[in-house]
């Protein structure tokens, strides 16, 4: 038991614990002011969410109660069953305000694109240990082919949020199993170049590669006054929110941007203006910290990861916490382009945090199955 | 697969983490700018976007007169507002409002669901719709009191003060003119509200009073105004007038002391008024003047010295000048007369004269743009007119005869504000000061923030101005003028019956009028009254002139101003000691023989004919004439018409006008003599009888009783 007990990497779980007790913190104020749907019960989406967290703690035990080779085997399967479930959203999923991306089960909605992230990383992970090398830009092909799939069907929704992240963790993963920096560089570098190129074309009104909401979302990157009371009202509300709230912040439900609805999806993907708000620089500044930390638990499972198959995973699930981190932050401080993305374990939502909850739980696998002989 | 080394993994994994470190690195910078330098600013735009200001209206100002009589006032009346936002069921909303507001439900529901803060729905409510508003109780309505402005009396001096609008601007007359004076400055409450606009019960309020307007005081005098509005009304009804204007100023301040203007409305409920009541005609329209218009004349050509009081004129009752013929009103004309008597008689030929020859347009047209025709007087009041005045060497044809039409005031377009001026210059001793409406501004704590400053322009010579009081009291006392008259008070003016012209051509219909003063030797008053378009009795001396009277009168009075008890000099010759001379005899004379007798006897004399013995002599020896009188002499062979040719037909002129009288007779070659005023009633000799050519027919003339 005690041999057991020394397996389980306790600092990650418990900056996990730290990182949901301060998202429920800060939900219970974001969540009782103009969410629109928020019923009498003032914390209902409190409730909701700890239940949630419950449900994303049992996946995390769950990911972590068999090992993880186990999930290599059926590497395709999953690939496949990822595929078929974004398909499926397509034909079958709930239209949100423009956008494809639910399953209405129950009271739940079901975000499969969510899901897909840890179907991707694990199919992905063990497409990794399987290449020879990856010396060529045609070794990295096959990757490429095998994220821009499921990418494709994302976009289709469309989420390019979502699909950002794809790529994120496509690029970190082949960083980690050892494609040249140099290619992916010039990959990066390429994907942007494309971006730029389309948003123009799409600005210039020549090709309409991107819906006009994407165009809009770039144009108010560059400058939100363009479109103060449109696109560009979520990234200065939150700017305002942010700035305003100094070094100490207002106080917990005290965020007069959050608390009278000038900041819009408060309680979602805008959670981190909430905190920079209400608990200032210095609350943020410790979220920060604590993703850090968590991110440094991460990088040191994948050196200690027993082979590829296990290190591929965490530079995975890795990869995948950064880029919303940097994404999410990055928007509510206005120096990334507003994309739907969450906030991991703080923002409101269900499929959010199972995903995240089960990538912790591949973490946790991983780690405890370090050391095979010993294990055994 | 062996693709790295364990140290190459190691490396990698140690980039992967100082990438990350920098990634987070970057926000915090971010976050640190944002909330550490950029906070003051933010904090100020949070602040801001959630401060909204709530408008409180300024007082209006208060119009007065120059008494301190309250004109226009500002009083509180309710007004219904909604909040969208807080609307929850506008269609219901709609419904239950509309019957009492008197609107339609869909305008209401139109209203209700716009996207504002506030909107209006109904303004200066009477106490029972807004205790019937208040009574339903509906979320998002509310009822707020609000300025709006109340004009006390009503109708008086409508058109002066002029309307301002549901939102206390000033839309026209003086309250748009001192808009910017009267309006004040808006406060406001500044209240917390969240994003929707609704405010927060326990949030942050500031109020920021509003600024009142100032007050503005007039030059009126609300009781000549009520006076001029009650007689002009009375006017205006009695000769079935179009309207009218009555207008009186000061003629030493240029203070405009009443200005009533018929048919008025009133401003508290204008909209139940045609739009045309509110124009001030005085002001903004133009019209040809007749007559009044040769106290310019005169008074031009008396400065100048083209003429005397007692410059000898015959008037044989037309002109030929600048190759057309103009009549004299009178028909036969008024034969000798001195100037004096020229004026009394507003005899046209010789007004005609002066404008085309004895002043001509060149100096004419200097006195007429100096009396200020021609360009706005500059009197504070929005939309003056400047009027017509034709410019020497521009006229496009018959110059002369343009002239000579100007001088009895046909072919120039003037505002009764621009008589009243010119007639106030010569009140005030020939200089001609800015009318003006506004006395003084003060502030709410009664300090005079602004003054009106007028500008005086010397017009005519003091003398002349003087001497031109006289014959316009003359006119008043032998003339046309007399009904304008007010005992006790010595009134100088002049009448006018002016045609009016329409394509080109004068029609019937005529615009009569009077312009004087009073009293003569220190005027206190000067005014005008103007009759638009009167039925049946159209003379101005006989219709204009008595408004003149009864206003002028009942203003001197509430002035203060003391009657004179003692004889005035009666007849106008011995205003300027004219003597009469009985014409001798020449008849047979040899020409020089009868100019020496002429001569002696202080008449002067004009020769036709190329003989040498006298044949005739007009007028006729043993008429008693003034001095300085121009004897028509006609030797033998020139024949001018013969005596005793008994041939003419004497046409019926009963149920004539006296124009129509005067040019039925002169056609016929016969003279008027009139008795009374009005109709031609009775006529001697009767109808069909033959008698001499230039026989006096005696015409009978009654007023027609209305």
């Amino acid at each position: 038991m005690r041999r057991w007990a020394q397996k389980i990497d306790f600092a990650l779980i418990l900056l996990v614990g730290i990182l949901l007790l301060f998202g429920l913190m800060i939900l219970c104020s974001a969540s009782t002011a103009g969410t629109g749907a928020a019923p009498s019960d003032a914390y209902y989406y409190v409730k909701k969410q700890l239940a949630w967290v419950f449900a994303g703690l049992v996946v995390m035990i769950g990911m972590c109660s068999f090992d993880y080779h186990v999930l290599g085997q059926y590497h395709r399967l999953i690939y496949l069953g990822t595929l078929v479930s974004l398909a499926a959203v397509l034909v079958l999923g709930r239209n949100v305000s423009g956008s494809q991306r639910w399953f209405l089960i129950g009271p739940a909605r079901i975000q499969p694109a969510e899901f897909a992230k840890i179907g991707i990383v694990i199919s992905l992970a063990k497409h990794l240990e399987k290449k020879e090398q990856l010396e060529g830009f045609a070794d990295l092909l096959s990757a490429f082919v095998h994220v821009g799939l499921p990418m494709l069907l994302i976009l289709k929704q469309p989420d390019f949020g979502t699909a950002m992240v794809f790529g994120g963790v496509l690029l970190g993963m082949l960083f980690m199993a050892g494609a040249s920096p140099r290619h992916l560089a010039i990959i990066g570098a390429s994907a942007v170049g494309a971006l730029s190129i389309a948003t123009w074309l799409s600005v210039a009104g020549i090709l309409p590669i991107l819906a006009p909401h994407q165009v809009s979302r770039i144009v108010v990157f560059l400058d939100p006054y363009a479109d103060r009371t449109g696109a560009g009202w979520n990234v200065i509300q939150s700017m305002i929110a942010i700035g305003s709230g100094g070094l100490f912040g207002k106080g917990l439900f005290n965020g007069t941007q959050a608390q009278l609805n000038f900041l819009p999806a408060h309680h979602t993907d805008f959670i981190f203006s909430v905190v920079g708000e209400e608990l200032g620089f210095l609350g943020a500044f410790t979220l920060l910290a604590l993703y850090l930390l968590l991110l440094w638990r991460g990088l040191r499972i994948m050196v200690l990861a027993k082979d590829d198959f296990g290190a591929n995973l965490a530079a995975g699930v890795v990869s995948m916490l950064v880029f919303h981190l940097v994404i999410n932050i990055g928007m509510t401080l206005g120096v990334m382009p507003v994309t739907g993305i969450p906030l991991p374990f703080v923002s409101y939502g269900g499929s959010s945090l199972i995903t995240n909850m089960a990538g912790i739980g591949l973490l946790l696998n991983v780690h405890m199955r370090r050391h095979k002989i010993t294990f055994r | 697969m062996a693709k790295l080394t364990a140290m190459e993994v190691r490396k990698r994994i140690a980039l992967v983490f100082l990438g990350v470190m920098f990634c987070i690195a970057v926000l915090l910078v971010r976050l640190a700018y944002l909330q550490i330098i950029q906070n003051n600013w933010y904090q100020e735009k949070a602040l801001s976007q959630r401060m909204r200001p709530v408008p409180v209206d300024a007082k209006r100002g208060v119009v007065y007169d120059r008494n301190l009589q309250k004109l226009a006032i500002s009083v509180s009346a309710e007004a219904v507002y909604a909040v969208p936002a807080e609307v929850r069921d506008p269609r219901a909303t709609a419904e239950a409002l509309a019957p009492i507001l008197e609107e339609t439900a869909a305008s209401l529901e139109e209203k209700l669901v716009k996207k504002q803060s506030t909107v209006w729905l109904a303004r200066k409510l009477d106490t029972q719709t807004a205790r019937a508003v208040r009574a339903l109780n509906l979320p998002g309505i509310g009822l707020v009191e609000r300025p709006q402005r109340y004009y006390p009396h009503g109708k008086l001096a409508a058109q002066v003060l002029g309307i301002a609008g549901i939102d206390n601007q000033g839309l026209e007359g003086l309250e748009f003119f001192y808009d910017e004076y009267l309006r004040g400055t808006p406060g406001r409450v500044v209240a917390e509200t969240d994003a929707t606009g609704r405010q927060i019960p326990a949030g942050v309020r500031r109020f920021i009073p509003p600024e009142d307007g100032a007050n503005l005081i007039l030059t009126l005098d609300h009781v000549i105004q009520y006076a001029a509005e009650r007689e002009l009304a009375r006017a205006v009804e009695e000769t079935g007038s179009e309207k009218g204007v009555f207008m009186a100023m000061d003629p030493k301040t240029g203070g405009i002391l009443a200005l009533a203007i018929c048919p008025s409305y009133d401003p508290n409920d204008y909209q139940a008024y045609p739009a045309q009541h509110r124009r001030n005609i005085a002001v903004a329209d133009i019209y040809e003047p007749g007559s009044t218009f040769k106290i310019v004349t005169a008074s031009a050509a008396l400065d100048e010295g083209v003429v005397s009081p007692s410059t000898r004129f015959y008037d044989p009752g037309y002109i030929k000048i600048g190759g057309v013929t103009i009549n004299c009103w009178r028909a036969g004309g008024h034969g000798s007369q001195s100037f004096l008597e020229a004026v009394e008689n507003s005899c046209n030929p010789v007004f005609a004269e002066l404008g085309a020859q004895g002043l001509g347009g060149e100096r004419f047209y200097k006195y007429i743009r100096n009396y200020g025709f021609g360009e706005p007087t500059g009197i504070d009041f929005p939309g003056e007119a400047k009027g017509l005045v034709p410019v020497p060497g521009k006229v496009q044809w018959g110059e002369v005869a343009r002239w000579a039409n100007v001088g009895f005031g046909q072919g120039i377009g003037i505002t009764p504000l621009q008589l009243l001026s010119a007639t106030a210059t010569i009140a005030n001793n020939g200089v001609r000061v800015t009318p003006h409406f506004m006395k003084e501004i003060r502030d709410g704590n009664g300090r005079i923030i602004e003054e009106f400053v007028g500008t005086e322009t010397r017009v005519i010579k003091e003398e002349t101005a003087r001497v031109f009081s006289q014959i316009l009291r003359s006119v008043v006392v032998n003339g046309s003028g007399s009904r304008a008259e007010i005992p006790g008070y010595r009134v100088a003016g002049k009448t006018g019956t002016a045609q009016v012209p329409e394509g080109g051509r004068y029609t019937d219909r005529r615009i009569s009028s009077f312009a004087g003063f009073a009293p003569v030797d220190d005027p206190r008053i000067a005014a005008v009254v103007v009759l638009y378009h009167p039925k049946g009795q159209t003379y101005g001396g006989v219709i204009a002139a008595p408004v003149f009277s009864a206003v002028v009168e009942d203003a001197l009075q509430t002035m203060g101003v003391p009657r004179r008890r003692e004889q005035e000099p009666k007849s106008s010759a011995s205003l300027f000691q004219i003597q009469d001379v009985v014409i001798p005899n020449v008849l047979n004379y040899p020409r020089d023989e009868a100019e020496s007798i002429l001569h002696k006897s202080g008449l002067k004399y004009q020769f036709h004919g190329d003989g040498s013995i006298v044949f005739e002599q007009v007028p006729a020896p043993g008429t008693k004439v003034p001095l300085g009188t121009i004897i028509q002499l006609m030797s033998h062979d020139e024949v001018v018409y013969t005596p005793g040719d008994e041939s003419i037909t004497v046409p019926s002129v009963v149920g004539l006008s006296m124009r129509e009288v005067a040019s039925k007779l002169a056609y016929a070659g016969l003279r008027l003599q009139i008795y009374g005023s009005g109709i031609a009633t009775r006529q001697d000799p009767a109808p069909g009888a033959k008698v001499a050519a230039e026989s006096v027919i005696r015409v009978y003339f009654e007023s027609p009783v209305s």
